[in-house]
């Protein structure tokens, strides 16, 4: 936290990478347009109350899709608002298709764009039949893997075309080390026959995407995990692995893993107070409580501050930066 | 060939020809030599037709003349091989000159009759002849009887000018002619026959009965001329249509029993003849009909008899009445189907402009005239149904002709009220609910149903809706645009709603699997009964709950205050300003709406953040919010930019501040270094400021 290059940023560009502005724009929007309401009660209060929702994460409920974009610590928020809100159905079982998650979406979000769950959904169906269904944790993480990186995904798309069609991107960058160049390996003719492009290669271009982009990417420490058991991958196949990996999701720090998808005694808790409550309900309800502990679940909601870890982990490798490019130059 | 001789007759051989006549012929006494008694013979006629075919035909003919017919008749075989020569004992001749009876003689051709020019009746009965021939001669012939016998032609009869009485039932004969020598025809019975069509009988301006029954008719015109025609039977035929009976000044009676009839059009001719009493249509069609009684008796008020049963006058009163009634059924139902017609193309026409509107068929004709026409609401009928139709120039059946052939019809919307249903089809049908109706139809409506309207719109006028219609308890859509689970959100705000039908028909978001129990969760405060037909069971309230609840929680317990006050607080600032606009002054009013939101808010203070504004509305609202973030940014920028200088400021002090110190102590330390001179410096800085 105290690292010198924080003090290196002009005081403007720092408090931006920080999203600190976007929030303080935010609440003094929400300021003015409910300060009738808010004179009532304070102004200290009302800050107070929007910085601990944006702590807390409830910050984007019932936001605009704009809001809801604007920092990975929104997106991150997002998900696991729509986690907890709808682990329910996937409990219950339910295949719903492309639409109907769209709707749920939309019940949080009411302006969606439909094109992230579109893109979301074929992620999952491959690119089959749109109107197939999807099960929930499937459709969540390759969701999440969508909306929390869609700048970089768009990017890595542009850059899988260019591998395809034979043009290297790498010629194009001057990477701070020289490791870069004696990477030129014309593997054009391969590609065009074979499906996708080539692991390493891919990988090579993500890393150095990922030192330039001014958008959060995942880890690429990761990414090169995910794929280090292919040879060739196609588009689609990369966006899976992304999103089947678990580290990533962890990385994340949005949603528990994949196991524990269905998992969340707080709510369960909760649901069963609810249950109790209609009216001349017949008491049959057993939700199996999955109390029996996981001690590896992150504690549950109320004023904990849970950090996005990857920028924690970006400062990682940057710090570490130095290793990975001798690593690199060695191999 | 023919058999041998021709025996005798006994008097007895009574047969009644059937045909409702009462005939008279009264043989006249011939002057000189022959002195023939004098004899009635009276051929009473009845009218009972055997049916078909099973039963014998009874022909009978009653005579009464004495029982004693000796006559001997001896046929012997004549130079023509064919036909035989009948001769009778001269004393025959003189007792029965003037009849002759060759019944049963199983002749199949006329013999020849020689030297019997006074004949005036011949009886051929029951015999096998195939031709009328060889009674040319017989030129004072009066009564001819060929009844059943094979005769498959009507000919020979071109020089019996007298005759009078043909009787040629229980033949074989297609077609009638060759009777235009006989004028003075007073009875023709063709019955029994292959006849097909009356034709050739114009000229017998004196006969008086014809009898066609039992023939292959099919319909009956052509009978004109037949001024003395009082009985016409066409029983057991296949008529269908009767015409020409009006041109009949004598017919009395009309026998049309058993025959193909079936509407009073079809014989309508009848109602214009003056002089029929006596009528049957029994074994018709038409005779099966509910109207028929009446309907016979109203058109033809001459009538005596139906059915060889007298009218009384009760039946002719309770006919005119029941043909009134009729009337005036029928006429209100030609306006219903004109309405009902009238309906369904405005319906028609709301349906393709709403396909238009949702793009699916592209706008081909353009030719469509818009009239921006005004609701105006008809007269309140019997039945409590009232139907509004925008206005139209010209009268409804103008207006529905023209329509029916050209389709430009203007109407683009349609309100109706139908007991306890209130349907609108199109977007311009909301105004509706701008109208004042009356407290009495406004409090029947019990059901409110939706048709090519789309759902954003409707949401709009709800509370309208809550209002002017305060029983309205089952919701129907069809062609609405639900495509979002959100949408439903907006019926929240309705007072109450048991039942709610949304038809897949334009409405995409039945197809989503979690839709029904969306709906229970967010309108669980409505208790529904019903969701598109099927009853609401305990165990969808419970999964509804299950699978959304948390949603419910997460959405009232875990927004921060002000956002709960503010999302509250828009939909109630909406309600408010709704009824400020219209009945606000009255207190109690908005007592109710307080104890509304009071009861709303603590019912389901969990759900209520759960809301829907229209795609419009959000994005106004959003364009207004963009004012306010720009302000905001720049406000904030300032801020900033205030804070970072006060920072660099601050941090260039940090900076110097050390150095700044050091030279400050430097310079103070130099300046006490003397102390005397120092004393005296500040002694004379004090003595300087006075």
């Amino acid at each position: 936290m105290l690292s010198p290059e924080r003090l290196a940023l002009p005081d403007y560009e720092y408090l931006a990478q920080r999203h600190v502005l976007t929030y303080m724009e935010d609440a003094v929007c929400q300021l003015l347009e409910n300060k009738e309401d808010i004179s009532q009660y304070g102004i200290a209060r009302f800050f107070t109350e929007y910085f601990n929702s944006v702590c807390q994460g409830t910050h984007i409920l019932f936001r605009e899709f704009s809001f809801i974009q604007a920092t990975p610590h929104n997106r991150a928020s997002f998900l696991r608002a729509f986690w907890r809100c709808f682990r329910t159905v996937g409990k219950n079982g339910d295949l719903l298709t492309m639409r109907e998650y769209h709707c749920l979406l939309q019940l949080l979000c009411p302006d969606f764009p439909l094109e992230l769950t579109q893109k979301a959904a074929r992620i999952v169906l491959m690119d089959d039949a749109m109107d197939c269904l999807m099960s929930f944790s499937d459709f969540l993480l390759a969701f999440q893997i969508q909306f929390y990186y869609s700048e970089f995904l768009e990017s890595v798309a542009a850059i899988y075309q260019d591998l395809l069609s034979g043009k290297n991107p790498n010629t194009v960058i001057v990477p701070t080390s020289s490791s870069g160049q004696h990477r030129q390996r014309p593997a054009l003719g391969e590609a065009s026959t074979l499906e996708g492009v080539e692991a390493s290669l891919f990988c090579q271009c993500l890393e150095n995407l990922c030192d330039r982009h001014k958008y959060s990417c995942p880890p690429p420490a990761l990414v090169k995990e995910a794929l280090s058991d292919v040879q060739r991958l196609t588009f689609c196949g990369f966006l899976v692995a992304l999103s089947k990996h678990n580290g990533i999701n962890q990385a994340l720090g949005a949603l528990p893993d994949k196991g524990d998808l269905m998992h969340d005694p707080a709510m369960d808790a909760e649901l069963e107070r609810l249950l109790v409550q209609i009216p001349g309900l017949v008491n049959s309800v057993t939700a199996g409580p999955e109390a029996s502990c996981l001690p590896s679940r992150p504690p549950p909601r109320v004023g904990s501050p849970w950090r996005p870890l990857h920028h924690a982990r970006k400062v990682d490798a940057e710090s570490d930066g130095s290793t990975e490019e001798t690593d690199e130059s060695e191999t | 060939m023919i058999p041998g001789k021709y025996r005798s007759v006994s008097g007895r051989a009574a047969s009644n020809v059937n045909c409702g006549l009462h005939l008279v012929i009264q043989t006249s006494s011939l002057p000189e030599k022959n002195k023939v008694r004098f004899e009635k013979v009276e051929f009473r006629l009845n009218k009972e037709t055997s049916s078909f075919p099973g039963r014998l035909l009874q022909h009978d003919l009653e005579r009464n003349y004495s029982s004693r017919q000796g006559d001997h008749i001896n046929l012997v075989s004549s130079s023509m091989p064919s036909f035989p020569i009948l001769q009778r004992s001269s004393e025959e001749k003189i007792l029965y000159s003037d009849r002759l009876t060759l019944e049963r003689q199983k002749l199949t051709v006329c013999p020849i009759i020689d030297g019997e020019e006074h004949l005036r009746l011949l009886n051929f009965q029951h015999n096998f002849i195939t031709r009328i021939q060889n009674i040319s001669n017989l030129q004072r012939l009066i009564f001819l009887d060929l009844y059943d016998n094979q005769i498959e032609e009507i000919s020979g009869l071109s020089t019996l000018r007298s005759l009078r009485v043909l009787l040629l039932g229980k033949n074989r004969i297609k077609k009638i002619s060759n009777l235009e020598n006989l004028k003075s025809l007073d009875v023709l019975d063709l019955h029994g026959n292959q006849i097909t069509k009356i034709e050739n009988v114009n000229h017998l301006c004196d006969l008086r009965v014809l009898n066609l029954a039992r023939n292959l008719l099919s319909h009956v015109d052509n009978l004109n001329g037949l001024d003395s025609l009082t009985e016409l039977n066409l029983r057991h035929n296949q008529i269908t249509f009767v015409r020409d009976v009006d041109n009949l000044p004598c017919l009395q009676r009309l026998f049309l029993s058993f025959n193909n009839i079936s509407t009073f059009e079809s014989v309508c001719c009848l109602a214009d003849s003056t002089s029929l009493s006596d009528i049957t249509f029994d074994g018709n069609p038409i005779a099966q009909e509910s109207w028929y009684k009446h309907t016979i008796l109203q058109n033809m008020m001459q009538l005596r008899q139906l059915d060889m049963k007298r009218i009384t006058e009760e039946e002719r009163r309770m006919a005119s009445v029941v043909a009134k009634k009729e009337e005036e059924k029928k006429r209100e139902s030609h306006k219903q189907s004109l309405l009902k017609e009238k309906k369904r193309l405005i319906i028609n026409n709301v349906a393709r402009k709403w396909d238009l509107q949702q793009n699916r068929i592209t706008n081909i004709a353009t030719n469509q005239e818009r009239k921006d026409s005004d609701s105006q609401d008809n007269s309140q009928n019997d039945g409590g149904t009232m139907s509004a139709f925008p206005e139209e120039t010209g009268s409804l059946d103008s207006g529905l002709t023209s329509a029916l052939q050209g389709l430009s019809v203007t109407d683009t919307h349609l309100v109706e009220v139908d007991g306890d249903t209130l349907s609108l089809y199109g977007s311009g049908a909301l105004e509706c609910l701008d109208r004042n109706w009356s407290v009495q139809t406004a409090g029947m409506v019990t059901t409110v149903s939706f048709t090519f309207i789309e759902f954003d719109e409707i949401v709009q006028v709800l509370p309208k809706l809550k209002i002017k219609f305060p029983n309205s308890l089952h919701l129907k859509f069809k062609e609405t645009n639900l495509v979002m689970l959100q949408q439903f959100n907006a019926l929240a705000q309705l007072r109450r709603v048991d039942q709610l039908t949304v038809d897949p028909q334009g409405n995409p978001v039945v197809n989503f699997t979690l839709w029904k129990y969306y709906v229970l969760f967010r309108l669980s405060h409505f208790s529904m009964q019903k969701i598109n037909g099927t009853e609401v069971t305990q165990n969808d309230m419970i999964m509804a709950e299950r699978l959304f609840g948390i949603l419910a929680h997460v959405a009232s317990s875990e927004l921060p205050q002000y956002r709960l006050i503010s999302i509250l607080g828009d939909a109630r600032k909406k309600q408010f300003r709704y009824l400020l606009e219209t009945k606000g002054k009255k207190p109690g009013i908005v007592n109710e709406e307080n104890n509304d939101s009071k009861r709303l808010v603590g019912e389901n203070t969990n759900r209520a953040t759960l809301n829907y504004t229209t795609r419009d509305f959000y994005n106004e609202k959003l364009e207004e919010i963009k004012e306010k973030k720009k302000f905001c940014k720049t406000y904030i920028e300032d801020l900033v930019k205030e804070a970072t200088e006060i920072n660099m400021k601050n941090e260039a002090l940090q900076k110097l501040w050390p150095q700044m110190f050091i030279e400050l102590v430097r310079d103070a330390v130099i300046e006490i270094r003397n102390k005397n001179s120092y004393m005296k410096i500040c002694l004379q800085q004090i003595t300087d400021q006075k």
